[in-house]
Formats: structure tokens, sequence, C-alpha cells
């Protein structure tokens, strides 16, 4: 008898090695540990032992063999026990049970099971301590570190436990919160939630005082008191995440707020100008639609998951990228996602910040553990969903320390018609069948949610943060796009994700009227949940589909077919009101109109900031090239090859242009797919941001944001008239005048840039409160606040491969820069890491830019470019090194300025709008026919040999290429 | 000619792998393994069976492991049948590790499986091209190539081989593919060249008959020239060198 099967590699492992490697101990060892809620008898454990592990490659540890296997690999002295707290997504154990219950049939019932990660280590107890810091999150997982005796003693008396999920048995009844108290009550309420009986809070609403009024007005002139659960759906309906109120609050003289004037008004603006068919569905649904070619469409969208990454890192990255994959299955009839895109701006992963939540305690992660989880939690979802990642981008800043932001971006194609409607419209009917299929709901997500267990300790709450189950979301993916939106079988469908049932049911009832909802219907993954939480719950890989009755057992057999769950909760109406039942008692029945337009708009005043100008010391290097390798070797320079090695881009066989460009494998600007097998049009993708911009001049930084983005794709080889964007605005303090006016400024350059570029938004979002408070180590209060980061995303349609550019020059080309350079090194790179004093920050000149595009745009169908790369960090000294880099050929570089700059400020400065290009020799007249009356210079050419070589009058200063590209791949220390 | 090509639990690269079947003269399906349980009699119609690459059961267990399971218990025994006759199986990525961990590959005592696919040494993902070359091996995928040009994906591409067993490989010529580096020569485990650490730089293995194929690497991810990194600075050629491998199995029945 036995409640565990525990396995281990006969061989050393890679995580075992890298675990090795990173602690300089050779003595370790992994355990994959399966721990079971009931005993096995021998039969049962050697059946199921044999269906989850590999003969030739493992070793079963039983109580026979477990002392001689380990003692043959060393004297263990401790053992790391990382299991998962009760209620955390276990995958593997999902997985574990799918086998047992495929292949041992019924003989096996009713069990619990819960994967461990178990690590066997020779060394010191502060070592092992470190390690297991390293190794778990005490947010979603416990740690347990014991002597190896003690491990052998729970081997043999079966003493290897897992916990379930304990909720204090309740009879649900009625609750109902009286609003007729104190503002001192009412707002307490807000703040800290709705009081138990046992006068306990549940966690906060985040609803101010003036909302909590409006809500017992309405209750007032309806004459009942309010339910908790609509207290809770109205918090969630009316929360800055869902509403967007700071976006559409009227702001100084801007009644209509900056989202309807400048983000909405510029698309507006530029659908008039431009009388084409390129936009097809805005702002209105879970992503942004644009036309492809004749029969499709593609869809794009970009979400942010900054404050579950500070908390769990690879939970949060691998729930925003699933997460915004649904948006694309929730685009129109249901888009197919076809590529992901990702952007992270983190903390220097190589130093400790050491802040605290709480003085003394509740620590912040470490600044690589962040980084590290961040970047696998999107390669997990990524990779195990089939979708490519090709694009992306990590920037780092101190500033990134208190919360990370993790952007992630999905594209998504639909054919235009459906059975010969338009697939974009939807519109769930009165009388449809409101199901909910894909995973089941638990506490997932819950503000503050408090999990109980018998190893916990009760004082340290639990908010319960998710992990993705990427399969799961797969698996209902595939039945969705394959096998029922082309039959036309649903009438809408709409993602599950902040804010649960009660966003995406409200929202699609929008479109038929009302709604009723069953909650008792909902699958659970444990009992004992709270209609409340039932319907405000963030459990993942969820969709919520509108099925005509007729079709609704069909639709339900084909998800069953596939083993995913679909389940009947309830069905639209045509009365505009929200209904929800639990076991027929009616807990919540509001107008439509209140629960979505109900709450008190907010009027925002803003201020000019004081900027605090910081003295940059100027650091003297040597030389040019000392320079050179400085900026090379930069974080936010250097190679991210190891992120783009690790993100299948490949999958799907769309891959065109890839993240790594060139022999040398630059780190490219832009990628592209070609997502259809039938016609050779491909889509490219780019996105920029620039927070090192933004105390300066919030206005320059967004228009510097939407030039890069719009520039990487127009030097990629799309379609000027076929290019679009989306806004990412996180911000910090979004209640201080200063930031509001920071805000205010970058939003009109949206306006201004994407109606001068003619470049639509199509759909965005913003995360308004970036910002950390707690505490450093010494006890000491912080704020630390993000700088303003707008993060603008680019799309665009490349109509031939030939328009494709490379950014490889060939021996003999010239070399030239599109567009002007001025004294632009404010805020730089080399401002960063070099300093520089007087100088200005990088300014967008409109005209002159769309002057260059064009003209580069007409030269590349000429065939007059051969090689192409948009000039950004690092100016044109880090330009020139990466063509350089990536071609494995010389470059010689003329340093005889005639402008009145410096050779620093020539190489070094990021004016905008500019590109860098190579010609063959033989088209230099057809250029310059084509460039006539713009600005262009030429600085030099291709020789094809091993060196880059800088030249002014007096002398040549020499690079070796592959010393550039040994410091431009170095390894960013932390990671 | 009819290709299956299998998908479900995770199972992803079915529509390139089906179109570039599709491409060389195929006619083919992409059939979900629960409607392949209800009806196995369907094999019958097919006479190339694919597993695409992916990532069935998320590698949970080990990769292909899961997967292997299933089939195992429910289409084993049509599974064998198939290779047995005059017809072709292919595995690619999680396609390959899922035969590995059936034993369809290599085969030599029809019983367990006898080689593992382990983790990269590297300990992590790799998503990079590579070039692999044909030693001697006389499966009908493999005929008439020396070396291709193909991209890998994966986590766990390491072959497993107990030394007697790969005495035995190599004595047979089941090796299908190996690793080699720039200079056209075995990578000798060295990295990136051998992108996952594989002893004898093995990327490919074959059963006894040639008909059976695992390979890591992923044919369909270079069909077409586009697809092969820097494609611009060769655009003579309409196909990359996955290519090969789709037409070998048509010219096997032609």
């Amino acid at each position: 008898m036995t409640n565990t099967i525990q396995i281990l590699s006969i061989e050393k492992t890679g995580k075992e090695s890298s675990l090795q490697k990173e602690h300089n101990n050779n003595s370790i060892k992994i355990i994959d540990g399966y721990f079971f809620s009931r005993n096995l008898d021998y039969q049962k454990f050697t059946k199921i032992s044999k269906l989850i592990s590999n003969d030739v490659s493992q070793t079963i540890l039983t109580k026979k063999n477990v002392n001689k296997v380990l003692s043959s690999y060393c004297n263990f002295n401790w053992v790391v026990e990382i299991k998962f707290l009760p209620g955390v997504t276990d995958n593997i154990a999902t997985t574990v049970k799918e086998i047992i219950k495929d292949n041992l049939k019924s003989s096996f019932k009713s069990f619990e099971l819960g994967s461990t990660k178990i690590i066997l280590i020779k060394g010191r107890k502060e070592d092992i301590t470190k390690i297991s810091k390293n190794e778990a999150n005490p947010l979603i997982q416990t740690i347990k570190i014991y002597p190896f005796k003690q491990y052998l003693n729970k081997f043999k008396k079966n003493q290897f436990k897992i916990e379930k999920v304990k909720l204090p048995k309740k009879k649900y009844s009625k609750k109902e919160v009286n609003l007729d108290i104190s503002d001192y009550h009412l707002s307490l309420i807000g703040k800290l939630g709705i009081e138990e009986n046992d006068k306990s809070r549940r966690g906060t609403l985040g609803l101010d005082l003036e909302s909590l009024k409006t809500i017992r007005n309405y209750f007032s002139t309806i004459k009942r008191k309010p339910t908790d659960v609509e207290i809770e759906t109205l918090a969630q309906t009316w929360s800055e995440h869902c509403k967007h109120k700071i976006f559409s609050a009227k702001i100084d003289d801007i009644q209509e707020g900056i989202f309807k004037k400048y983000i909405k008004g510029a698309t507006e603006k530029i659908i008039q100008l431009r009388k084409d068919n390129f936009c097809v569905s805005l702002f209105t649904d879970n992503a942004g639609g644009i036309e492809f070619n004749k029969d499709w469409i593609i869809c794009h969208k970009v979400e942010t998951h900054n404050t579950p990454s500070a908390l769990d890192p690879f939970g949060g990255a691998i729930t925003g990228i699933v997460g915004v994959n649904r948006d694309c299955l929730g685009f129109g009839k249901g888009a197919k996602p076809i590529a992901n895109t990702y952007a992270y701006y983190l903390a220097n992963p190589n130093k400790k910040y050491q802040l605290y939540r709480k003085k003394n305690k509740d620590p912040m992660l470490p600044a690589n553990f962040i980084a590290k989880g961040i970047i696998s939690g999107v390669r997990v979802g990524g990779n195990c969903s089939g979708i490519p990642t090709p694009q992306g981008n990590v920037y780092f800043d101190d500033r990134f320390a208190g919360k990370p932001l993790v952007f992630c971006g999905t594209v998504g194609i639909i054919p235009k018609k459906i059975k010969g409607k338009l697939s974009h419209k939807k519109k769930a009917n009165p009388g449809d069948i409101i199901l909910m299929t894909g995973g089941r709901v638990g506490k997932d997500g819950i503000h503050g949610a408090t999990f109980s267990s018998e190893e916990l300790d009760p004082n340290s709450p639990v908010s319960a943060v998710q992990i993705g189950d990427p399969i799961t979301q797969k698996k209902m993916s595939d039945v969705i796009i394959r096998e029922l939106r082309d039959e036309n079988l649903y009438s809408s469908i709409t993602d599950n994700g902040a804010g649960g049932l009660s966003s995406s049911i409200g929202e699609m009832a929008k479109e038929s009227g009302g709604f009723i909802v069953n909650l008792e219907k909902v699958p659970l993954k444990y009992n004992g949940l709270y209609p409340w939480e039932i319907w405000v719950s963030e459990s993942q890989e969820r969709m919520t589909l509108a099925v005509p009755p007729a079709n609704v057992k069909k639709v339900i057999k084909r998800f069953n077919a596939r083993g995913v769950e679909a389940t009947i909760i309830g069905k639209f109406i045509k009365k505009e009101k929200a209904i929800v039942k639990y076991n027929k008692t009616e807990i919540l029945n509001l107008d439509m109109e209140f629960l979505h337009e109900g709450y008190p708009k907010l009027n925002l005043k803003t201020s000019f900031p004081k900027i605090k100008k910081e003295k940059k010391k100027i650091i003297k290097y040597s030389s040019l090239i000392d320079k050179l390798h400085k900026l090379l070797s930069s974080p936010n320079i250097v190679s991210k090859e190891f992120i783009a090695t690790q993100y299948d881009h490949e999958v799907q066989a769309t891959s065109i242009i890839k993240p790594l460009q060139g022999e040398g494998r630059v780190f490219g600007n832009a990628t592209a797919i070609k997502p259809l097998f039938d016609d050779e049009k491909s889509i490219a993708l780019s996105q920029a941001a620039y927070p090192q911009y933004a105390e300066t001049n919030p206005y320059d930084m967004a228009g510097c944001s939407i030039d890069t983005a719009y520039k990487n794709l127009i030097v990629s080889g799309a379609n000027s008239k076929k290019i679009a964007i989306l806004d990412n605005f996180c911000w910090c303090s979004s209640d201080e005048p200063d930031r509001l006016y920071q805000l205010k400024e970058a939003a009109k350059a949206c306006y201004d840039y994407a109606v001068a570029y003619q470049t639509p938004f199509i759909s965005g979002k913003d995360s308004m409160f970036n910002d950390f408070k707690g505490f450093d180590k010494t006890g000491k209060s912080v704020k630390i606040s993000i700088p303003p980061t707008l993060l603008i995303s680019s799309i665009g349609v490349v109509d031939k491969i030939s328009h494709l550019t490379k950014i490889t020059p060939d021996d003999g080309d010239i070399l030239l820069v599109l567009g002007n350079t001025l004294n632009e090194l404010q805020d730089s790179v080399y401002y960063k890491i070099i300093g520089y004093e007087k100088s200005k920050n990088p300014v967008v000149n409109s005209k002159d830019a769309l002057r260059t595009y064009r003209n580069f745009e007409k030269a590349n169908k000429l065939e007059i470019i051969n090689s192409a790369i948009g000039i950004d960090l690092g100016g044109i000294g880090i330009a020139v090194a990466k063509m350089a880099i990536a071609s494995k050929k010389g470059l010689t570089i003329d340093l005889k300025l005639k402008n009145k700059i410096s050779v620093d400020q020539f190489l070094f400065s990021e004016s905008q709008s500019r590109i860098l290009v190579s010609i063959k020799k033989n088209k230099l007249t057809n250029f310059k026919k084509v460039f006539k009356g713009s600005d262009y210079t030429i600085i030099g050419k291709c020789t094809g040999s091993d060196v880059v070589e800088f030249k002014d009058n007096k002398k040549i200063i020499r690079g070796k290429i592959s010393d550039f590209a040994k410091s431009y791949k170095q390894n960013i220390k932390g990671l | 000619m009819n290709v299956l090509v299998l998908s479900g639990y995770g199972i992803n690269c079915e529509n390139e792998t089906l179109h570039a079947f599709k491409v060389v003269g195929f006619k083919g399906k992409i059939v979900h393994i629960n409607d392949l349980i209800q009806n196995p009699k369907q094999l019958n119609d097919y006479q190339v069976f694919a597993i695409p690459g992916g990532f069935s059961y998320g590698d949970d267990t080990g990769s292909g492991n899961a997967m292997a399971k299933k089939i195992l218990t429910n289409l084993y025994d049509q599974l064998i049948d198939f290779s047995l006759k005059d017809k072709l199986i292919i595995g690619i990525c999680n396609g390959c590790q899922i035969l590995i961990n059936l034993g369809l590959v290599p085969s030599l005592n029809k019983k367990d499986p006898e080689v593992a696919m382990i983790e990269n040494k590297s300990g992590s993902y790799e998503c990079r091209w590579v070039d692999v070359k044909v030693n001697n091996n006389k499966s009908p995928w493999l005929k008439n190539i020396s070396i291709l040009n193909l991209p890998v994906a994966h986590q766990e591409g390491q072959f497993m081989i107990p030394i007697n067993l790969l005495k035995s490989i190599k004595a047979n010529n089941l090796i299908g593919l190996q690793y080699i580096n720039n200079h056209k020569k075995l990578a000798k485990g060295q990295f990136p060249f051998n992108p996952n650490g594989s002893k004898d730089d093995i990327a490919a293995l074959t059963n006894q008959n040639g008909n059976v194929l695992a390979m890591m690497p992923h044919p369909e991810r270079a069909f077409y020239h586009y697809h092969v990194p820097n494609w611009q600075n060769n655009t003579s050629k309409k196909f990359g060198d996955g290519y090969k491998i789709f037409m070998n199995a048509k010219k096997f029945f032609a």
C-alpha cells in the first residue's frame, strides 16, 4: 500500500544541470512526485506507475528500492518539497487523472491527486533555503524543507499528503446589504468589502463613496435592499478595468473624454478621410478587425497582465497570453489565433531591490525571478497552444521594480463571410441558450480570496492567482473554430476574462436585451463557492456562447466528443433585465441600463508637471569603438535571441520574416507571417514604446512610439494604406493632476500622428495605476511608479512576397540614411549610459517622416532598396553595427559631417523617422530620382571585409564584426 | 493515395502537415483521435498515417507519453497492423515522441519501448534551424536525400538509447537523420548544431522496414522556399528541403 508515486530520471536532466550550474552544486536531483488522496494497492501502483513513467529513462521509487536508488547518486541530506496550494490549477495532475481514467477505465474511481516537485540536495541549509526560494512562489506553492532522513521515513510510513480545498460548509441564504448607513461605513464597504455575518470582510470592491451612493439611490427608487451579488456585480462592471472610467471621464475642457476625442476620434477622422473598406470592426468587439484580402479579415488585440505577473510571474504571464488568445476567439464569430506578440518592461534582473508590501514582511519577488517567470509563462502558453510567437521585445528600467509591465497580444484570422453572413457581426437573440464551455469555475482571481487548508498559516492571506491551462483551451478552441463556427451553430460568442460570467454575459446581453442565469448549473472545481463567487470568478479557459435552442444538443455533443465540457447555464431574454438565480432564489435583478451606464462619471483636472531633470555625468570612454561595445552590450540593445529561440515562431508554417535575421541572427524590429497557403499576402507586425522619453515630454514620447511602430512596418515592406495600430496605455498615479496632464498630452499626440499617418487605432486597453506602495529593506515607506508607458502595436498587410525586405547588405552596396539626424540625445541610450548635457529629446516631424516613408515604399516596390533597417535605440551607430553583425559583412562609414553636429551626435542621436538602407551601386541614379527633395545622406558602403570602419579626414577607426557580435550577444546578467 | 493526419488533445501541426501532403499529390483528412478510436476501421482507407507535431497533453508525464498510452490502450493493434503493411507512418516532433513511446520505432524486439525522449541538454525549449544528413538509411521516406535544412522546435528532443540497443540500431542502419555542423560533418553533440545533445547526433530513427519514420525536425515548416531563413538571398527555388520528405512518400506509391 502506498499513496505516492515518485519518479526520477536516470540521467541528469536539463533542469538538473541548470540548477546544479546555477548553485554550483553537483549534488542536486529532482523527483516528479504524485500524491494520491487514496491508498493504492500493489497492482494499481504498478499499473499507474507504468502509465506515467518511462522504463528506459526513469526509475520508479518504491519503499524497497528508495534507499538504494537514491544513495547511488550521493548522500543527500536535505529535501525540498514543492506543492501547489489547494485550488491552484495543477495541469500535470489533470493529465495524470485523464491518463488513469482513459486507461484503467472504471477500476479506479473518485480520488484526488496532486503533482509535486521534490528536490534532493546535499549541502548546507542556507543554500537549500536559497534554492527553494528560486524554485517556488509562496503565493501559489507550499515549500517544505526537511532532512533527507525524514523523507525516507515519510516514504515508508505513507506520510505524503495532498491538501484539498476545504471551504467551510455553508448553506446559502440570500444576503441583503444595508446601504442606509453613514458615509464612513459606506466607504468601508467600498474599501474592505461586504461584511460577512462573522464581521469579517470579503476584500476590496474598489467602489468609491460616490458610486456607493449612486447604488443606494438606485435601490431606494426601486424600494428594496441590494443583495450581495448585486453589489459585487456592480463593482466588477463599474471597475476601472472594465469601464475605463478615466479614459471616458470629462477631463479639463474635454467633455467627451480623451478616448472619444483622441483615440476613437482619430479613427473616425481617418475613416472619413480614407473612404475605403480597410477598417472592419473597431473598439466594440474583443479585438479590432481589418481587411486582409477580399475573403478574409484579420484582428489584433493586446492586453496587459501587470498585477498578476508581479504576484505570480509565470501564472500571470501564461494567463495573459492564453487570455488574449481568447479575445481572438471571441472576435466576431470566432477568429483563429495565428500569432502572439509580447512586450515586457522589467526591472534590472541583476539588481536586488528588496521591496516589501508590508513593513518587513511580504517581500516582492526578486527581479530575476519575475523576469524568468514572465518569459516562461508566455513560452508555455504560446508553445502549448500551437500559436507562433514571432514578435516581441524586452526593456529594462529600475522604475519597473515595483510593477512589471507584461503586454500580450494575439492576431487572428476569420473568413469575411460564414454561410453568407458577415462573420464580424454577432447577436445573441432573445431565447438563445447561454452555454459556458471550457474549464470549470473555482475561486480563481476573486479579490482577496483566502483558501483554508491544514498547512497554511491562517494569517497569510492567499489572493488566488490563476495558472493557465493551455491544453484545455486548445481543445475548446479547436472545436469552436473547426467544428462549430463555419456551420453557424451559435449566434454570439465572447470570452470570460475579467469579471468572469458577470462581465461576459452582461456584455452579450446588450445584444438581446437581458438575461436569466441559474448559477447552480455552473460546473465547479470544488464545492463550497458562494453564488457571488461563481458569478465573478475569473477562472480561465472559458468562453460563453449564445446558442439557438435547436442547436444546443448538437453543440454540446461536439464539445463533449473532444473532451470539453459545455453547460447550459441560462438564457438571453428580450426584456432589458439582468436576472441571476441560485436554486430558484432570485439573487440579482438589475436594469441593464443601470448595470452598464449607471456609474457616476468622473470629472478630472490636469496640471503641468514639474520636471525633475537629472544631471548626467559624462563617463569617458576612450574610443568610438568602446562606446559602440558599451551600447551594444547594454540590456536594452543586446540581442533577445534567448527569448526568440524558446518561443516557437515556426508553428503553423507561416513564419516568413523571422525574429532572428541574417546569418548573424540579429533580433529584428518587425516580423512577418504568411497566414494563408493560397495567397502571397503576409502580415507584418511590430511594436514600440518609449517610457524613457515620457517624463521629458509625453507628447513627443507618444509621437515617437507611433512613428517607430509605423516605420518598422514600412521598412519591412508593408503597404502604407494597410497599416493599423493599437494603443496600450500603462500609466501611474492616474488620480494625480500632473500624471493626468501627461496622459492627456500623450493621447493628443495619438490623435495628431495617427491622423497624419492615416493609420487607424483599431483596439486598445489601458491600465492606469501601476504604482507600488510599500517599504524598502529598512522599513521606510516607498512609492515606485512606472514611467508612463504607451505601447503602440502595429499590424500591416504586405501585398507581395517580393516587397518583404531584409536587413543584410551585399558587397559593394552604398549605405544611406533616410531622414534627418539632429542633436536629439536627450533620454537616449547613449544619454543613459555615457551621458550628455546639452541636447533635445527626439521629436517627430510627421511631414518629413511621411515623405521619407512614401519614397521608401516606392523605391522598395521598384526594387531599388537592397536592405533596410529602422534606426531607433542607439541611433545610426547601432543600426550600422546590427547590419554588419547580421550580414557578417564589413561596412565603412564616412564621418566627414556636413551638418553642425558632432560625431557622437551623428552616430547615437535617436532622431526619429530614419531608416538605414543599402542599395546596389547601379541603382543610385534611380534612387536619387525617387528621393528627390527628400532628406538623405550617403554614409558609406558595404565592403565585405570583417571590420566596420569609421573614417574622417584624419584617421580610420576599426572594429571587428565578430567582436561587435560578441558584445551584442552577451547574456543579460541575472537571466 | 490517402493520408490520415491525426489531431486532438494539443496536437497542433495538423493543418500544415496535411497541406504539405496535399501539395505533392495526396488526398487526405485530419482525423481526431477520438473519432479514430470510435471507428478504427477507417484506417483501411489510408496509405499514410501521420502524427504531426504539437504538445499533446502539454507534455505532462513526458512528451508523447500520455497520447502514446491512449493509443496503446485503444488503437495499438490496428497501428501495428498498419505498420506491417506496405504503408507509411511518419511522426514529426511530438509525433516522433509518440512513436518512440509506442515502441513502433526502432521496434527491434517488438516489446515495450526501447528508446526514450528526454529533455534537451540546454534545459530549454529550442526553436531553431539545423542541418541534418541521411546516413545509409534505406527508408522510403529518406530516399535520395543527403542533407536537409529544417527547423526544430522542442523541449524534449534528446534520444536516449541503451548502449547495446544503439549498436543494433547502427548495425541495422536505423538512424534516419543526424545533426551536422557548418562544415557538413557530424555535430558531435556540439550546440547549436546538435540542438538537444542527442547521442550520436540522432535526429530521427526508423523501424527495420524503413516505412515508419520518427523525426524531430519539422519538414512541413521548411516546405516552401520562403520558409527558409534569409530566403531573400536565394529566390530561385520554389520549395524548401522539407518538400523532399513528402515527395518521397508520393514516389513510394507512384
